[in-house]
């Protein structure tokens, strides 16, 4: 703790002294992440940025800010001067899900896009039992028995939810949602068959369709993941366009120095195909994905437009 | 068990034990003092472990998150500020023992508690993880909603002697943990349009201010100047009477069984652990009513309730690959940068490594009695001899540290200045405080699962009871509000 306090003193220290953009990073950098300590997106973040010091020759601080689903951490980040010292690590969801449901201080102009990192699928697992064996069989099973099925998801209003949601709408199928903290609640109850579908990021679950207590049938991909051979994409199924991915990616406040962003990412698409990188993300089902800068932008506003869409149709939209 | 001989060969080495040995007394320094936790200490070493030696990393968790819960109760015995959340229930007979003058035995006492609730939770890690593990699968919404009811009935002991005051103050518990977003609707509530309530008030935040800023006040009215002599202090060792542990054998038990028990199930944590615990000590007493005024049993059954929660709390993270708790979500991060995989496999890939972590559980246990007991209990209890004007700020500074770093925002601080301010005056009014950490953390627990449970049913409540582990929870909450009452009863014709 006093390491943190030192930190932010020799923060302040240094903005006074003014910071020469030729030597950009010259004293650490914070990294925001708008996820408890532990989690995936964090546990991510924080190897990236073991890298990440490495080739910038800098120490980067975490500060994990937890709540509201990420709201509370992003509306504290965008407040952080845009000299290239506060970056932040999210996922998707704080950025593009989130407004949907939650009356926030910020949207995609509020920052400065600098690259995406990693990418993965959400997954619909079943038990054993379940009387379907492929994708297909799968959403015929639930459109065939409307209202009787329950799958647990990641938050009301979450990006998992309206992934499968998205699907939901497209081949008619009524489901009961049940919303869990965390992937690890929702993995508990669905092993517990408190829930009959698991809802969620594909690693919690990864180890449970190795012991065949699983059958994961479905993606929210449109591509398969090779991570899951019995399950299905969207693509698959005919439902290509209702992808829904989670992925990852730094950004920062809005009016950074074009100069620091493409410096920033550059390093970020070095570190992330960094080989000890990519094998840690195939543990955890993800794939290395950098798009950069202005693409950057484009994908979260073209996500955004796509699920406004979606939760309005659930009646979850403002 | 023949792999554990293995993961023993491998902690018994030079750095493993350093770290273990270091990390507990650096652990129980984290606990003493107020505002720093074991959670923000361990997620600043976390990046740490990425470089190194994993069970060295893993030794230095296990030390710090059992030497600061034996930690918090220094604070709590000397001078009835919760050096962390789990200690609150210690205060409630510490700091009368110390008033009287048994301040020694009060921390030997603890000392002690601590480190067997310790070894009880290691053990259970150890030889029954994988069962207790599947067992917790057992619970879903409907059961952790009696759970929570449970834990709430106990609010009655903890009410004093006023009960309108006591479930005035549960009352103010379950409203301030209704503040935020509501899982299950998104919709926040109580939010004042502040975005930085969206996730409702930090509960250390708040537990801090509650718990530690009033002890602070109430010392800064005091006014004193000299501190106490050394004399005063009477800290020398104070050796247990023959038969004096015998004494103390229900209590462990009991308060063991429960702290592993609540450990093992995600949500309440070592607080709650410590107050259950309390209670079932309290209630199996033939003498309840010198609970409260320095019954030596009550530190016991507190101490060792919140240490015996943690190894248990490590049980379904290691087993099944989901975290109950923050420090369990951290370990299993640092397990996957190592390239583990949680889940049920864990243990297969690398059992040097994950029962390695068991056995440092284990150790920085036993270390509690070693460190805790000579070292850090001398050395940390001479902070009294600080004249109280010196002792005050110190105290409130370290405060703002630590609760400043929870989430580097500002507005925490006050936050916490109002939540100490009103604990401050809630106590002048003689309402108790202790109900309201209750009210905080169970209060979402059971609103979220039993909502949970009703969309699950479709809407139908019966099943709330039906299910037969619900129907026995149920059973078991409606006893423990009857049971006190029976007691009274009885207690009452005798006389």
């Amino acid at each position: 703790m006093t390491l943190k306090a030192t930190l932010f003193g020799a923060t302040a220290l240094t903005i006074l002294a003014g910071a020469a953009l030729a030597e950009y990073p010259e004293r650490a950098i914070e990294l925001t992440i708008p996820a408890g300590a532990g989690g995936g997106t964090d546990t991510s973040a924080r190897k990236l940025a073991l890298l990440l010091e490495e080739k910038l020759g800098q120490s980067i601080a975490v500060l994990n800010i937890n709540g509201g689903g990420g709201s509370v951490g992003t509306s504290q980040f965008i407040q952080s001067k845009p000299d290239g010292y506060s970056l932040f690590a999210t996922w998707n969801s704080p950025l593009t899900t989130v407004p949907q449901v939650q009356q926030v201080a910020y949207d995609i102009d509020s920052f400065t896009p600098i690259a995406s990192t990693s990418e993965t699928a959400y997954t619909l697992c079943v038990k054993q039992d379940f009387p379907a064996s492929t994708g297909e069989e799968f959403l015929a099973e639930l459109a065939a028995n409307p209202g009787k099925y329950t799958y647990g998801n990641d938050g009301i209003g979450g990006t998992m939810q309206l992934a499968a949601e998205r699907i939901f709408q497209a081949r008619d199928i009524q489901a009961v949602a049940i919303p869990f903290g965390g992937a690890g609640e929702t993995l508990q109850n669905f092993l517990g068959g408190h829930v009959d579908v698991y809802g969620g990021s594909i690693s919690p679950v990864l180890p449970y369709v190795e012991t065949k207590e699983a059958k994961c049938l479905l993606v929210t991909s449109a591509a398969d993941v090779s991570a899951l051979p019995e399950a299905s994409g969207l693509a698959a199924v005919g439902l290509g366009d209702e992808e829904t991915l989670l992925w990852r990616a730094i950004l920062g406040p809005k009016g950074m120095d074009q100069a620091i962003v493409d410096k920033l990412a550059a390093t970020i698409d070095e570190a992330v195909n960094d080989a000890s990188y990519v094998e840690f993300l195939a543990s955890k089902g993800e794939i290395p994905n950098v798009v950069k800068g202005d693409a950057l932008r484009t994908r979260l506003q073209n996500e955004y437009d796509a699920l406004a869409k979606v939760s309005k149709a659930l009646g979850l939209g403002q | 068990m023949g792999f554990f001989v293995d993961a023993t060969t491998a902690v018994f080495a030079v750095g493993p034990l350093l770290a273990m040995f270091g990390a507990t007394l650096l652990g129980v320094l984290i606990g003493a003092l107020p505002g720093l936790n074991p959670v923000m200490a361990i997620a600043l070493l976390l990046p740490l472990t990425y470089s190194m030696e994993p069970l060295v990393a893993l030794a230095m968790v296990a030390g710090i998150y059992n030497g600061s819960m034996y930690g918090g109760a220094i604070p709590a015995i000397l001078l009835r500020i919760p050096g962390t959340p789990a200690s609150i229930a210690t205060t409630f007979d510490g700091f009368p023992m110390a008033e009287r003058g048994e301040a020694a035995k009060a921390l030997k006492v603890a000392c002690w508690s601590s480190a067997i609730g310790g070894i009880a939770s290691a053990v259970a890690l150890m030889t029954m993880g994988p069962l207790l593990a599947r067992v917790t699968l057992f619970f879903g919404p409907a059961e952790y909603f009696w759970i929570a009811m449970f834990g709430m009935a106990s609010v009655g002991v903890m009410v004093g002697s006023d009960a309108v005051k006591g479930i005035l103050a549960a009352t103010l518990g379950l409203l301030i943990g209704t503040m935020g977003i509501d899982s299950l609707s998104g919709q926040p509530r109580f939010t004042f349009g502040q975005t930085w309530l969206l996730g409702g008030p930090d509960l250390i935040v708040v537990l801090v201010g509650l718990y530690a800023l009033p002890p602070v006040l109430q010392l800064a009215e005091k006014c004193d100047l000299r501190g106490l002599s050394s004399a005063q202090l009477r800290l020398e060792s104070v050796p247990f009477a023959k038969g004096e542990l015998r004494g103390f054998v229900p209590t462990w038990l009991r308060s063991s069984f429960i702290g592993i028990g609540v450990g093992i199930l995600p949500g309440a944590g070592g607080n709650i652990a410590a107050f259950l615990s309390y209670n079932a000590a309290r209630n199996a007493s033939d003498e309840p009513e010198t609970f409260g005024k320095g019954n030596p049993q009550g530190v016991a059954a507190a101490e060792c309730g919140n240490n015996a929660d943690n190894a248990a709390s490590m049980i379904p993270a290691l087993s099944l690959g989901i975290p109950g708790n923050v420090v369990a979500a951290l370990v299993l991060s640092a397990l996957t940068i190592h390239g583990l995989q949680p889940g049920p496999q864990l243990f297969h890939q690398n059992p040097v490594l994950v029962g390695g972590f068991m056995v440092e559980m284990l150790l920085t246990s036993v270390l509690i009695l070693l460190v805790g007991g000579v070292t850090a209990t001398r050395m940390f209890a001479q902070i009294q001899r600080l004249p109280g004007v010196l002792l005050v700020p110190s105290i409130l500074v370290l405060m703002c540290v630590g609760v400043y770093v929870i989430n580097g925002r500002p507005i925490d601080l006050w936050v916490m200045l109002l939540a100490g301010l009103a604990g401050y005056v809630l106590e002048k009014v003689n309402i108790p405080l202790a109900p309201i950490i209750l009210g905080m953390i169970l209060g979402p627990m059971a609103e979220q699962s039993v909502r949970r449970a009703l969309l699950i049913s479709r809407g139908d409540p019966t099943e709330l009871l039906t299910r037969p582990l619900s129907a026995v929870l149920a059973f078991a909450t409606l006893g423990m509000i009857v049971w006190p009452m029976l007691k009274l009863l009885r207690g009452k014709r005798k006389l």
